[in-house]
């Protein structure tokens, strides 16, 4: 598993490719193939990148989730390395789904804010992975670093359903049910595909960073240990 | 593991309650938020029971901020953590026992804030208040689970009780949430559709919580310095 | 605002985010390759003083 880690990364500019041209594609699939919604016209079509852009950006704090028990149960740096990369891209998304949420919301209700649960579940996130990245750059024993992040991304994530469902509970505005059309359903799914490439390229290149970082301070380390 | 827990907590009350300064810096603030949303108000106004409940529940969120900072940092000098580390029981207790005493401190500044919240800021009590009791009960034990274990993380740290509230605010938005639906409820005497759900959801952030940080605090809080 | 130009500002919104993102990667790229070439250096210089 390890050393599909540290192989992995070399796929990233591959699959940011892919992402780049699978992307371009779905701009006929979301400008001509599909329908405009009756209901809320054109701005509808914001939805084709806010629902990627939230699904890969849960996606991403569900790999922090993971790699943050895999960190506590082995204490190998490769899995801290993935959960700051996947940290980092997550939020990226997570910013980007409330911006479009925002802006989808200013077009059908006039608010900027509605308190929608997926709405308000995606900015508390992006909060509590902010808070998360914050810890990541203390100055801290990395060994120590490495366990603090990996509880925060544990507890954080295991705070999605509830942040979620309390959200539900609490507002009062709910959106109109979209009904999808079939040509609809299609452009969601190659849309989330082809974000799903190019989340993957960025979230790698991100790793390969963090892994490149590791191994340089390893031998720095090493080297004042032979001169000392 | 419980008698050192209570063993731990007894230590931590008494060290931050015979110094005075350790549960009156935590009062104070809560104290002051309150008085300071007082001023938004004109003479005479009374604020809505919802913004009343928000800013009770906001008050105790930065006691307890303080709290555990406070209950943490006492084992950060002369390596004491190290002693209570190697001591013969579970790590876990020492989680347990900072939360007991955690909990101890929050009640009793709370029972300051709720007149200082009726008081200041123009509220009544209603019939309802058995569930703002039980509310306040469910949230305080979910807020002191997630407050001691994410206490330990912060401490060291120069900007701890920043890093503490930063990481820890938006975790604690369910039980927030549910404590000003139900706190609203308390002060306006009408209460909306869905209050079961909302202790439910409380009782399941209690658990999650509490399991999570049995399982976590050991990896959390350990001898290095 | 003509309904078009709420799809544009999401557009604009999302790619100028990205666009940012992977800016700050690649100069983070540039950095650790900065730090590659003189740890690089550092090890040829050891290298020919043995």
């Amino acid at each position: 598993m390890r050393n599909f880690l540290e192989k992995a990364p070399c796929a990233a500019p591959w699959l940011a490719l892919a992402g780049g041209l699978a992307l371009a594609a779905c701009q006929w699939l979301i400008f001509v193939y599909a329908p405009v919604e009756s209901t809320m016209g054109p701005p509808q079509k914001i939805f084709y990148l806010h629902l990627p852009l939230a699904w890969w950006g849960l996606i991403s704090f569900f790999v922090v989730f993971l790699s943050g028990i895999a960190y506590i149960y082995s204490r190998k740096p490769v899995w801290d390395a993935l959960s700051g990369a996947a940290a980092e891209v997550g939020l990226v998304l997570a910013v980007l789904a409330v911006l479009t949420g925002s802006i989808w919301a200013r077009h059908s209700w006039g608010l900027w804010w509605t308190w929608d649960a997926r709405l308000t579940t995606a900015l508390v996130m992006c909060f509590v992975y902010a808070g998360y990245l914050i810890v990541r750059g203390l100055d801290m024993q990395p060994g120590r670093k490495a366990l603090v992040c990996a509880v925060v991304g544990i507890v954080a994530f295991l705070d999605v359903p509830l942040v979620f469902l309390s959200a539900r509970l609490w507002s009062y505005i709910h959106p109109p049910s979209i009904s999808l059309e079939p040509e609809m359903k299609l452009t969601v799914a190659a849309c989330t595909g082809a974000f799903a490439l190019l989340w993957a390229g960025l979230t790698l290149f991100r790793f390969k960073l963090a892994l490149d970082a590791q191994r340089l301070d390893q031998s720095a380390m090493e080297r004042l240990m032979r001169r000392g | 593991m419980l008698s050192a827990a209570l063993t731990i907590a007894r230590k931590d009350l008494t060290l931050t309650l015979g110094r005075g300064s350790g549960l009156v810096q935590a009062l104070l603030l809560g104290l002051l938020l309150v008085f300071v949303f007082s001023l938004s108000l004109q003479p005479g106004q009374r604020m809505t029971p919802q913004a009343a409940a928000a800013v009770f529940w906001m008050a105790s969120a930065f006691c307890q901020v303080l709290i555990f900072s406070t209950l943490y940092a006492h084992e950060e000098v002369n390596g004491q953590r190290q002693g209570l580390v190697l001591a013969p029981a579970p790590v876990q207790s020492i989680w347990l026992g900072k939360a007991l005493a955690g909990i101890g401190m929050l009640a009793a500044a709370q029972a300051l804030f709720i007149p200082a919240v009726i008081v200041f800021l123009g509220q009544n009590v209603s019939a309802l208040w058995p569930l703002g009791l039980g509310i306040l009960a469910i949230a305080d034990i979910g807020i002191v689970a997630a407050g001691s274990l994410l206490g330990a993380l912060s401490q060291g740290q120069s900007a701890k009780e920043s890093l503490l509230s930063i990481v820890l605010f938006p975790l604690l938005i369910p039980l927030f949430l549910g404590g000003i639906r139900i706190g609203t409820a308390v002060f306006s005497g009408a209460l909306a559709e869905g209050a079961q759900s909302w202790f439910g959801i409380a009782l399941a952030f209690d658990a999650i919580f509490v399991a999570a940080a049995l399982a976590l605090f050991p990896a959390v809080y350990n001898a290095e310095e | 605002m003509n309904s078009y130009e709420w799809i544009m500002y999401a557009g604009i919104a999302v790619w100028a985010g990205l666009g940012l993102y992977i800016f700050t990667l690649a100069r983070r790229q540039s950095a650790l390759s900065r730090r590659i070439a003189q740890m690089t250096r550092l090890a040829d210089e050891e290298a020919a003083e043995r």
